[in-house]
């Protein structure tokens, strides 16, 4: 996914690329990283069961895969990755979404000795990224403050995503697009979690979207989106949008919509079919001194 | 050289058959395929591969890896297509392939060799745009119809796309199947393409998506019991390591799509059973980038909102 740079752009922005084969560049005192790695292992994933207390895990997980974004002085530190985001997977535990199938299924006879599985197999995330303050004389990492009690709040704000300044073409000095996890549902649509990010001269702006299909019954996209406009005051400001949109087959054909699947495989298209039910802006205002 | 071997060789090539060709090809299949057992006998040596997914310039790496057909005789356990950029190529040089060596290689169904998952995970709209019309798609997908459901090699190994089903427990329930339609939504047919094993049942375990069925070990121990087999080899699921063994080497899963998807970094394996059916895994990598038909497109920055 990486992109030809041009190089007097990113001089003129006052940017520089990471070296050492590392994918991203430092730029007005943030240090912008995506990490893209393969899916985990089987003695990783072990680990993951004990850590998350679950034997139920989407088919990919890209765990070792991640996009950071690092306010050098202040130590505070954005990133998304994909265990924060199935501890969230956890923590929520909605009930399983039925296929169509299942109407059929429930005439079968049964064996003997069935066990009904009951977790969400949907893998469907409140997770909107994570936080940590990481302080630079702690090379070890004893220095690094968990979310909870890294002082970072995000606050209700009136403020919104300037979305008219995004659509200018300003030169994108760094891109990529990192999957977190992904799941085919055995077949029953998808879901996936990803993560995209695109750095300007002026700011940076990423998108974290959860999108789930299950075929022929419903669809969800969790969208997260956070922008951050460079300036020089001691304070930056993330301002973070949440939009969750759902709906069902259904609905959607009761609206005169498509239905067949095909038609939705891809979210950005489809986005404004699905009714919002959930949208929240809020605002993080990085603290000068710890 | 004849018109078949010819069209062996263009498709090697990774370079589709007109449609016309296609459609001899297929009536060809047709005959032969029509003749197998639900449960075809296979001997040894042979070779098993899993899942391919059109991962077309990847199975030109497990023929490296394995031999070519027909030196060496192959199983493959279906899923030939969707997901990949290649369906169409790959799922006709195998076709070919069985015409030309019947007897040196052997194709059963997976659950994607389907009308209905081919219309949404890519297979029909690659015929769509490589030939302009879905009747290649409709070609395939009725010859899908005539695949096997399992192989069984020396009477000893038992192999199937997906798994076991509640509702077979002998390989003669499995032969009286009428397989020549579209894999049903449920039913003996639709669990042996679709089921898998689970750690945490013994027993049997309902998927929370309220259909399909996952199998423990004791299912696994009762059949091949009953039904006097080693082990069961199976494909359907994506494992890191290319092979996974379950139960006490009761059944292992042999994945043969590397770096599926084109970005998961896994390996892939193939399975080897000499005349003795002794085992050697031959796991392998993706084609490198250079030896694949389309170099990889940088994406133009996305000006995504």
């Amino acid at each position: 996914m990486e992109v030809e740079v041009d190089e007097k752009d990113l001089k003129s922005a006052g940017a520089e690329l990471l070296k050492d084969g590392r994918r991203g560049l430092r730029i007005h005192g943030w240090e912008i990283e995506s990490r893209k790695r393969s899916i985990l292992n089987s003695s990783a994933l072990q680990q993951w069961e004990q850590n998350l207390h679950t034997s139920h895990f989407p088919e990919m997980i890209f765990g070792d895969s991640c996009l950071v974004l690092k306010h050098l002085r202040s130590g505070t530190k954005i990133h998304f990755n994909a265990f924060d985001a199935l501890a969230g997977w956890k923590r929520e535990g909605l009930p399983p979404v039925e296929v169509p199938a299942a109407a059929k299924w429930k005439f079968r006879s049964k064996p003997f000795q069935q066990v009904i599985l009951d977790y969400d197999y949907t893998f469907t995330t409140p997770y909107c990224g994570s936080e940590t303050v990481e302080l630079d004389s702690d090379k070890d990492g004893s220095g690094v403050i968990s979310g909870g009690s890294s002082g970072l709040h995000w606050e209700d704000c009136k403020e919104q995503i300037d979305m008219a300044a995004l659509t200018l073409r300003d030169p994108i000095l760094f891109y990529d697009e990192v999957v977190l996890y992904e799941d085919e549902l055995a077949d029953n649509g998808v879901s996936l979690l990803t993560v995209k990010v695109r750095v300007m001269p002026s700011s940076w702006f990423l998108l974290l979207r959860f999108w789930l299909r299950v075929d022929g019954v419903l669809m969800r996209l969790r969208d997260t989106r956070m922008h951050c406009v460079f300036d020089e005051s001691a304070n930056p400001v993330i301002l973070r949008e949440r939009c969750w949109r759902e709906g069902t087959f259904q609905a959607l054909s009761a609206k005169g919509y498509p239905t067949d699947s095909a038609s939705y495989s891809d979210p950005s298209v489809i986005s404004q079919r699905l009714p919002v039910i959930m949208h929240q802006t809020q605002k993080l205002i990085i603290p000068g001194n710890l | 050289m004849s018109d078949l071997d010819r069209q062996i060789e263009q498709l090697k090539k990774c370079e589709p058959l007109k449609e016309s060709e296609v459609k001899a090809l297929c009536l060809k299949a047709m005959e032969i395929l029509v003749e197998e057992s639900n449960v075809q006998r296979v001997d040894a040596p042979v070779t098993i591969c899993g899942d391919i997914h059109g991962q077309f310039y990847d199975m030109k790496e497990l023929f490296k890896v394995g031999g070519d057909c027909p030196k060496t005789n192959y199983l493959f356990l279906g899923d030939f297509v969707d997901r990949g950029f290649y369906s169409v190529e790959t799922f006709l040089l195998l076709l070919a392939l069985k015409v030309r060596y019947p007897d040196r290689i052997t194709l059963i169904r997976g659950n994607h060799e389907s009308r209905q998952i081919t219309q949404v995970y890519g297979f029909y709209d690659e015929c769509l745009r490589k030939y302009g019309s879905v009747n290649v798609w409709r070609y395939c997908t009725e010859i899908f119809d005539y695949l096997s459901l399992s192989a069984l090699i020396e009477n000893k190994i038992f192999s199937v796309h997906g798994g076991l089903s509640p509702a077979i427990s002998t390989l003669d329930q499995i032969r009286t199947i009428d397989r020549k339609q579209e894999v049903p939504h449920d039913g003996a047919m639709c669990d042996l393409l679709w089921s898998d094993p689970e750690d945490i049942v013994d027993g049997w375990g309902l998927s929370p998506r309220g259909a399909g069925f996952l199998f423990g070990g004791s299912v696994v121990t009762s059949f091949n019991h009953t039904n006097n087999i080693d082990y069961i080899c199976r494909a359907h699921q994506l494992v890191m390591e290319g092979y996974k063994w379950m139960f006490n080497n009761q059944i292992v899963t042999v994945w043969s799509a590397p770096n599926y998807c084109y970005r998961c970094g896994n390996v892939a394996a193939i399975l080897e059973l000499d005349e003795n059916l002794n085992k050697q895994f031959r796991v392998f990598d993706a084609a490198p980038q250079e030896s694949r038909g389309t170099p990889a497109k940088k994406p133009a920055p996305d000006y995504f909102l």
